[in-house]
């Protein structure tokens, strides 16, 4: 009987929340729909009188206004910014920011963004260490954008010891913040880096600034023996004055080191380097004859007759197939990215 | 004194059966506030897109398999959907499982393929890879044409041919969403210990298809669907999605999963020797992992990303679900020794007896307990009150399971808002504990059964008659480069 009951019960709760939440859709949609018309920007000139903002309708109205600064990149219209400040909206994010739920609180860290006030910068920095990776990312980003210069140095840091940071999401806050700032920093943070986190700096240096990236390389491919980290330097490396240290990991004992040093030839080598290419073509694994053919092939030295003269003259089946099928893919226009 | 030891035996016997049908339902209530708690964290932590999508050069490419057998009806509009994924990079392969109803056709001429001549590498053996096509006008889709091995055997031919690092395994009959990769993808990008990704599977029927993509989400009109779509909610909802945070997902959906390449390859790929080749997977791949000591995650993610077709008479179904259980029991007998096994953690410890006691040998004690409390009842050898508590606790507690999935959905992604298909939920949720439920306990009874005595024979794929009723148009393929590349 008791559990009959609770069905009945459940059924009941499902039937409130559905109201409730219907309800409380209808008034953001309300909320968005209006504040829309006022927010985004257009081209006839801007309303002079800006509509009081109503409590109920704040949600509808921080969506819209994150969202118009999205295509931003970090940068603020005037008229947003009269905005902001005839609605209070600093004001308003602050109990958000203290009390808020999930929810309201990350929406309020995203806004505060967006309004750059330097004031801002030291309520956001707890938020920079909460456990949530969401929470923590979405702090770091307001900060970068209200003071580059001192969140860089908060941020990067952080980057090695929060494993749980998506790479994609890290990558991005740095692509949109300043090159020198964030250059300099993950140059000195990289250098100190074990093994296990420096590939992961490099990528993300290399993202922000190649040129930056090139001396790490050099000096990494110097002294390091990790073949994970030098298949990272060898994915990012830039400068053709780097390949002979290229050269030799061409006979490395690790299949995809031989592999990315084929595929850095194909990209950087010169004439000469097609015969380290070619006796790649017979490797024993699939992966470094497929890459060593399309670096052939990429060489603009090389090229498809070339290539096809290369096939003609290879007694390995397995070299003369590779060539066949990367000639096609080139001719049908198939080319995929990475391994 | 003979009828004495009978009536003890029969008393005895009952309060087994009770306590059986009281521990299953402790055990899936257990689940049920797991995945509650789970799904009210994912709910909080993805309800919106709070960051700006990763870069282009963060979104691991994905590599999606679709292996084809007789699948001419449907091969070209789910091949067409994927088109419309927003995923940055990924290549489609079809496997043509040696069909016999013209699916290679079929594909050659819609997709303007020619033979290409792929270095094939066999990193898994499989049966023999006649020819590979590959389409200029569609560069992101091949067709891999091989001698019919069944679908394990052609998802492994699909793997030797995968260029990414991510591989996705869809039927040839699934309908996903323009974000379904994008969601499924996410958890390999916060967590680099992810290994392999199931999502949701929910049922099409009723719905509107449009060229290959979901266009309105609609109850099934028939009774037998719209039951296995509350079966599916609570399946999904809290069947796995409550095994996700103990690390302990023994299944992903055949229909729709994602696997990191290397690890699938590193156990051997896909065994032909099974019928629930997708449960298999992920077993090998738990025991594999922790036989390793590696630290890994397999992780479920609750958003509707795959829909499917369900069976729509008794045939198909009774036949669907029998496959299931062999595929279940395959899947876990080989496995039986990690039971308790040191560094066997949760799998070892909860989700493999939990599986041998309750999904392998629980159809079989629930038959047995409906039929005997029944008989007993019959013969007055039990107590009026002791069949009634029998049946609220059976009946009753499958009643409120089936509703606490419908709230699950509600409070997540509540995609049948109107009062009307709530009401009809609601209704399909109490009635199918009334026969729909013991009549799918007596298949797999039946499964095992048969299962047990033909112990070695090698099971084949279930063969499901397919209307494709929700096909509202026939897509055409969609131009060159879709995606915008």
């Amino acid at each position: 009987m008791g559990v009959a009951l609770l069905a009945v019960l459940m059924l009941l709760l499902i039937v409130v929340l559905r109201e409730v939440v219907q309800h409380r859709e209808r008034v953001h949609a309300a909320a968005v729909a209006f504040w829309r018309e006022i927010v985004v920007p257009r081209p006839e000139p801007e309303p002079e009188r800006i509509p009081p903002l109503d409590r109920r309708d704040l949600p509808g109205f921080l969506e819209v206004w994150n969202a118009v600064h999205e295509p931003l990149h970090g940068e603020t219209t005037p008229f947003l910014a009269r905005l902001a400040s005839e609605v209070a909206l600093e004001q308003r994010l602050l109990p958000r920011l203290a009390h808020g739920t999930f929810h309201s609180r990350l929406v309020a860290i995203i806004a505060m963004g967006h309004i750059k006030d330097p004031d801002n910068f030291a309520r956001l920095q707890p938020f920079i260490d909460d456990r949530n990776p969401t929470v923590s990312l979405c702090a770091a980003r307001a900060m970068m954008q209200i003071d580059p210069t001192r969140a860089v140095s908060q941020f990067v840091p952080r980057i090695v010891s929060r494993g749980d940071w998506s790479q994609g999401s890290v990558a991005t806050i740095l692509a949109e913040s300043s090159i020198e700032q964030v250059s300099r920093e993950l140059t000195g943070v990289t250098l100190q880096a074990n093994v296990e986190i420096a590939p992961r700096l490099i990528r993300f240096l290399a993202g922000v600034s190649p040129q930056a990236t090139a001396p790490i390389v050099r000096q990494t491919l110097a002294t390091a023996t990790d073949e994970r980290l030098i298949s990272t330097c060898l994915q990012v490396m830039t400068a053709s004055e780097d390949l002979d240290r290229v050269r030799p990991l061409l006979s490395h004992a690790r299949w995809h080191v031989r592999m990315q040093a084929a595929v850095t030839l194909g990209r950087l080598g010169v004439p000469g380097d097609e015969q380290a290419l070619i006796g790649l073509l017979t490797d024993r694994q699939w992966w470094v004859r497929y890459r060593a053919a399309q670096a052939l092939l990429k060489l603009s030295f090389v090229g498809r007759d070339n290539l096809r003269r290369i096939q003609a003259a290879q007694t390995d089946a397995y070299a003369r197939d590779i060539i066949e099928h990367v000639l096609k893919e080139e001719e049908l226009g198939l080319v995929p990215q990475a391994a | 004194m003979f009828q004495d030891a009978w009536l003890h035996a029969a008393l005895w016997l009952q309060w087994l059966f009770l306590g059986y049908f009281l521990s299953i339902s402790a055990c899936y209530l257990a689940l049920n506030y797991i995945s509650l708690y789970a799904l009210v964290g994912y709910m909080r932590d993805h309800r919106a897109e709070y960051l700006p999508k990763s870069l282009r050069s963060y979104q691991p490419p994905v590599s999606i398999l679709i292996p084809a057998f007789n699948e001419r009806e449907t091969i070209v509009s789910s091949v067409s959907s994927l088109f419309k994924l927003n995923y940055p990079q990924f290549e489609i392969i079809i496997i043509n499982d040696g069909s016999t109803d013209g699916t290679e056709d079929e594909v050659i001429r819609e997709f303007q393929m020619a033979e290409f001549p792929e270095a094939y590498r066999q990193r898994i053996p499989t049966k023999h890879v006649a020819t590979i096509y590959a389409s200029a006008q569609y560069p992101q889709v091949r067709l891999v044409d091989k001698e019919n091995g069944g679908k394990a055997d052609a998802l492994n031919a699909g793997i030797n041919c995968a260029r990414y690092p991510i591989i996705c395994t869809m039927d040839a009959d699934c309908i996903l969403q323009q974000d379904s990769l994008h969601r499924v993808v996410r958890p390999f990008l916060e967590d680099p210990k992810t290994v392999a990704v199931g999502g949701v599977v929910r049922v099409v029927n009723g719905c509107t298809v449009r060229d290959g993509m979901l266009e309105k989400v609609e109850l099934p009109d028939r009774l037998l669907p719209l039951f296995q779509l509350v079966e599916y909610l609570r399946a999904f909802l809290f069947g796995r999605l409550g095994w996700s945070p103990l690390n302990a997902l023994m299944v992903i959906s055949g229909a729709f999963g994602v696997f990191y390449k290397e690890r699938v390859i590193a156990i051997g790929g896909y065994r032909h020797d099974t019928v629930g080749e997708d449960m298999d997977i992920v077993v090998r791949l738990h025991l594999n992992l922790r036989k390793e000591r590696r630290p890994y995650k397999i992780t479920f993610v609750p958003d509707p990303i795959c829909w499917t077709e369900v069976p729509a008479d008794l045939t198909s179904l009774r036949n669907q679900r029998q496959r299931w259980q062999r595929g279940l029991i395959e899947s876990i007998v080989p496995s039986l020794e990690f039971i308790a096994a040191p560094r066997s953690g949760t799998v070892g410890w909860i989700a493999l007896p939990f599986m041998l006691v309750f999904e392998i040998i629980g159809p079989l004690i629930e038959v047995t307990g409906y039929l005997g409390t029944l008989i007993l009842w019959g013969f007055g050898l039990i107590p009026r009150d002791s069949f009634l508590l029998f049946l609220f606790v059976s009946v009753g507690i499958g009643m409120l399971l089936s509703i606490n999935a419908l709230f699950l959905e509600e409070l997540s992604f509540h995609l049948y808002p109107r009062l009307g298909q709530q009401f009809r939920l609601t209704f399909a949720a109490l009635l199918e504990n009334f026969g729909y439920r013991q009549l799918n306990s007596i298949w797999r009874a039946w499964a095992m059964i048969t299962w047990f005595f033909t112990f070695w024979r090698k099971g084949h794929w279930g063969k499901i008659e397919r209307v494709g009723e929700w096909q509202k148009t026939d897509a055409s393929p969609a131009p060159r480069n879709p995606e915008g590349k």
